[in-house]
């Protein structure tokens, strides 16, 4: 009865339409209620699952990346990323897609990302004869690789949620392989599906115009260096790194670029509060909602139950993904992460799966619910940035879905693309 | 009735304004005391011990005025699945409904909320010196605004204004 309550006002609130928020809160303030437990438990944990200081990169990144999304650190990249790239064929997609895997590395979030490419690259592509689905569906695509390149704050929320014990660092290194495959594979596609709709290529600039391009977007790109640099060689803290990306944001768009104002920065300021707020109150939420089920050792009867099914990695794994992509398809990335880290961690880990590798399947994986409807919120910003309806950015997506599940695949069942490099950081 | 509830409408929508400024001012303070911490760190070569449970503290005040605020700006990320089925009339009953919830959830922080408060008035936050309930105190006024904030719109929706969109007005996520 508890299960039923927990998870059936859950979503009878979610269908209705309340904030997912208040979905997770009240649903675990009814199930204590239920079994006469203290009410107090769900407010003590709204509170204290907050009350993280590694939680506080999240803010910091968020802020950071709006910062360079306004003052001008997106453009200057993409126009490095035009003069290098735009002559192949797919021109303006592969500048795109590159663009984005150069700003994912300083921003960890596929929204700004699918914001802040998809603002500039969006309008150029359709003005160049590139149909309006293409650039929508390269776009909310390529933003998927920020989830995977450090800093990546949903690895943090992960880390926060399989306990705190697995390290934020292992995590940032174990994505990079894997964001780059996803970017060569969106690359190829975007390559074969513009040659098959004869779309034009740009005209090389030439390497000084190149080399000017990239001595503009320099101080930006700094920028993963110093994040990815100051974590990894546990100079930093991520929160710490975080707060220095925020400064250095500042310190590049108002002192090197001069391209923030005033009025920009207030919009950035209240933009990322709102955002974070957004963010971080789902996660407080989901902290009671996590408690419950820990209550309820629903991860303990998971495991009984997979383990009936089959005693394969193989197989659990798949079955993992495909709940997680079910799952991803009508949920958000973070509140996802936080509720079913504490069930399908134990039941992979009992199977012999290493924990950074199940976040990067597990990341890479919801990244791509990001981009399905009904609640797909990458896909909804490139879809308005595009103008054009989610179904008409269905109707043509589906290679580039493709790329996504290959690349998923591989990560899945290569785990030595994400825990080799940071078993060579590490130096064993 | 109306001009009144409309009056009340404006200072609210002030509130909210000052709430997110005060949220916004937070965030900026946490950037300045985590990057002073930083700099204590690496350049004086000596942490100061207050910067982490601060920064924590400010943390937990912006984010629950912002949620606040989300409740009244709608930016709180839904999922309207009953809507694609539903006539359009449907719109304001479950809003409606959900809105019932939200101000339940929301005196549950204000109620249980001071509760803790209480409980912990004599147990202090090492480092900072301050009473453990003050950690509380970011639920118990961010709930309270809620609620008004949630009778406001209620009272909006039975006089006939038009309080309830479809979609969250703004797409703001991970």
């Amino acid at each position: 009865m508890e299960y039923f309550i927990l998870f059936g006002v859950f979503l009878t609130l979610m269908i209705i339409g309340t904030p997912i928020a208040f979905c997770l809160g009240i649903s675990s303030f009814a199930t204590v209620a239920y079994l006469g437990l203290p009410p107090v438990v769900v407010f003590q944990r709204l509170n204290s699952g907050v009350s993280l200081f590694t939680l506080m990169a999240i803010p910091f990144f968020i802020f950071a990346g709006d910062l360079m999304m306004r003052g001008g650190i997106a453009s200057r990249i993409i126009a490095f990323a035009g003069s290098l790239i735009g002559h192949v064929r797919g021109g303006l997609g592969q500048v795109n897609i590159l663009a984005s895997t150069l700003f994912g590395g300083i921003s960890g979030s596929a929204v700004a990302e699918a914001a802040a490419v998809g603002g500039i690259m969006v309008p150029q592509m359709k003005a160049r004869g590139y149909g309006a689905d293409y650039a929508v569906n390269v776009t909310s695509m390529a933003a998927l690789i920020a989830l995977l390149l450090p800093p990546s704050h949903n690895m943090i929320i992960y880390s926060i949620s399989g306990g705190g014990r697995i390290s934020i660092a292992d995590l940032f290194t174990a994505g990079v392989i894997p964001g780059l495959l996803l970017a060569v594979a969106l690359m190829i596609t975007a390559y074969v599906v513009a040659r098959k709709r004869g779309y034009p290529t740009e005209a090389f600039p030439g390497f000084s115009k190149v080399g000017q391009y990239l001595v503009v977007a320099v101080p930006g790109l700094m920028l993963i260096a110093i994040i990815f640099g100051g974590v990894r060689s546990g100079i930093f803290t991520a929160t710490e790194s975080s707060c220095i990306a925020v400064l250095y944001a500042l310190l590049v768009t108002l002192l090197v670029y001069r391209s923030m104002s005033w009025s920009e920065f207030v919009h950035s300021t209240l933009g990322a509060v709102k955002t974070t707020a957004m963010v971080l109150f789902i996660i407080g939420s989901a902290a009671a909602f996590g408690w419950l089920m820990a209550y309820l050792k629903i991860a303990t009867i998971m495991i009984d139950f997979m383990g009936s099914i089959s005693d394969d990695p193989l197989v659990i794994l798949l079955l993992v993904n495909v709940l997680l992509l079910v799952l991803g398809t009508f949920m958000d990335m973070g509140p996802l992460i936080i509720i079913t880290t504490p069930i399908f961690l134990p039941v992979v880990s009992s199977f012999g799966v290493d924990p950074v590798h199940f976040g990067v399947i597990m990341v890479l994986n919801l990244g791509i619910g990001l981009n399905t409807p009904p609640l797909g919120p990458v896909q909804f910003v490139a879809a308005a940035v595009g103008k054009i309806s989610i179904w008409e950015a269905m109707r043509s997506i589906w290679p580039f879905y493709g790329a996504g599940i290959v690349v998923l695949g591989l990560v899945t069942y290569i785990p030595a693309l994400s825990l080799w490099l940071p078993a060579l950081f590490r130096g064993n | 009735m109306k001009v009144w509830l409309l009056s009340v409408s404006r200072v609210l929508g002030r509130i909210s304004t000052l709430a997110l400024w005060l949220a916004g001012i937070g965030l900026v303070a946490m950037t300045a005391v985590v990057a002073f911490q930083v700099y204590m760190r690496f350049v004086v070569n000596s942490s100061p011990a207050w910067t982490e449970g601060g920064a924590i503290m400010i943390m937990s005040w912006f984010i629950f005025l912002g949620a606040a605020v989300g409740v009244r700006e709608k930016f709180h990320m839904g999922f309207d699945v009953l809507l694609y089925v539903l006539p359009d009339s449907a719109l304001p009953w479950l809003r409606g409904i959900s809105d019932v919830f939200i101000f339940i959830f929301a005196a549950g922080m204000v109620v249980y909320g001071s509760e803790l408060a209480i409980r912990f008035w004599s147990t202090t936050i090492p480092v900072l010196g301050l009473p453990t309930s003050f950690t509380y105190f970011p639920i118990i006024v961010s709930g309270g605004l809620m609620c008004l904030f949630i009778i406001e719109r209620m009272a909006l929706r039975l006089s006939g204004e038009p309080v309830d969109t479809a979609s969250p007005n703004e797409i703001t996520e991970v």
